[in-house]
């Protein structure tokens, strides 16, 4: 989908609702690193890191073992920690220890409880350009209400402009049944696949099905079938009866 | 060392906090509300752990924070299984004059 992954030292926002599998990606994400000789960080303001720990067993991946290693760090924390902006940041013992080239931040949503919204949009500014001035890829959680209607909006403060590249994760209702949607809605210097893809949280992680492409409306929260396909139905209804 | 470790509930729950949550960095008063408390009911408690080494703190703008050394950690596991082997070792002791 993204024509060889995401570019280094990029700020990656990923969206969407809750349970939509967020964190799922991003862990997957810096344990892929990890596989790629690159530490990274997670930072949590809410999940405890135990919890963490635990549903990430669940998926086949080892995060104490990889703290032991030196290439994985869980720093558990509160938003307004992770703001301070005099003297030694939060981050720089985890800086020294393991070298990371990438960083979760999960999510950059909290920040909203300490700082006003008008100056939302220049602390997360001021964030993503302290970890590209390090040179640390990141990928910031935003836990988005459902993008519903004719509305395609990411986040409300306007934080979609300082990012380079826009996932978008989303439930979807097709024939009674809840599935998950995954769109790359924005991609700085390089092109990627525009399709909605399905998607499935498996046992090793999060595995991209096929596009939907027999559906249009899906991320709009109403999914009907395209013509043709209704009309294959109704074609297919009709051979089965003279059957 | 193990009497400051076992001298009250709030030093276990802080103790079991951030055992299983190593990579926790947090104010006072946070630390506290994970555990269902207030700051001011584990002041006491955090100073011990600091003063033992368990805890450390350092100071992160305008704000002091607590978290774990990691290496004082492993040394408290360790005390803490010799004690509880050794106590093993009393218990089978006494069993044997029954």
């Amino acid at each position: 989908m993204l024509h060889g992954g995401f570019m280094e030292g990029d700020a990656v926002m990923v969206a969407g609702s809750a349970g939509c599998g967020k964190t799922t990606l991003a862990l997957q994400y810096l344990v892929n690193g990890v596989k790629l000789g690159e530490p990274g960080i997670y930072v949590t303001f809410e999940e405890m890191p135990d919890q963490i720990y635990r549903d990430a067993k669940n998926l086949g991946w080892d995060l104490r073992k990889l703290e032991e290693n030196n290439k994985f760090r869980i720093v558990c924390t509160s938003p307004n920690l992770m703001l301070e902006s005099e003297g030694e940041s939060l981050l720089d013992e985890s800086f020294r220890d393991i070298e990371p080239r990438r960083i979760v931040v999960d999510s950059l949503s909290h920040l909203v409880m300490f700082v006003k919204e008008s100056e939302l949009r220049r602390e997360a500014y001021r964030l993503i350009m302290h970890l590209k001035t390090k040179g640390i890829s990141s990928l910031l959680v935003w836990e988005s209400p459902q993008m519903t209607g004719g509305s395609f909006a990411v986040t409300e403060v306007g934080l979609s402009f300082l990012v380079d590249c826009i996932v978008a994760l989303k439930p979807v209702e097709i024939e009674s049944s809840m599935r998950k949607a995954l769109v790359v809605l924005k991609m700085r210097g390089s092109d990627h696949d525009k399709r909605l893809r399905e998607f499935e949280i498996t046992p090793t992680g999060i595995k991209i099905e096929s596009a939907f492409t027999n559906y249009e409306g899906v991320i709009t929260g109403s999914p009907r079938r395209v013509a043709s396909e209704k009309f294959m139905d109704l074609f297919r209804g009709a051979a089965e009866k003279r059957k | 060392m193990l009497e400051t470790l076992l001298a009250s509930e709030v030093t276990g729950d802080l103790l079991v906090l951030f055992h299983r949550n190593p990579g926790l960095i947090d104010t006072l008063d946070s630390v506290a509300r994970r555990i269902g408390r207030t700051g001011n009911s584990i002041e006491e408690d955090v100073r011990g752990l600091v003063n033992l080494g368990v805890l450390k703190t350092r100071r992160i703008g305008r704000s002091e924070v607590l978290l774990l050394d990691r290496a004082r950690d492993r040394e408290v596991l360790d005390a803490i299984a010799k004690h509880l082997r050794n106590l093993e070792g009393v218990e089978k002791i006494d069993n044997t004059k029954f």
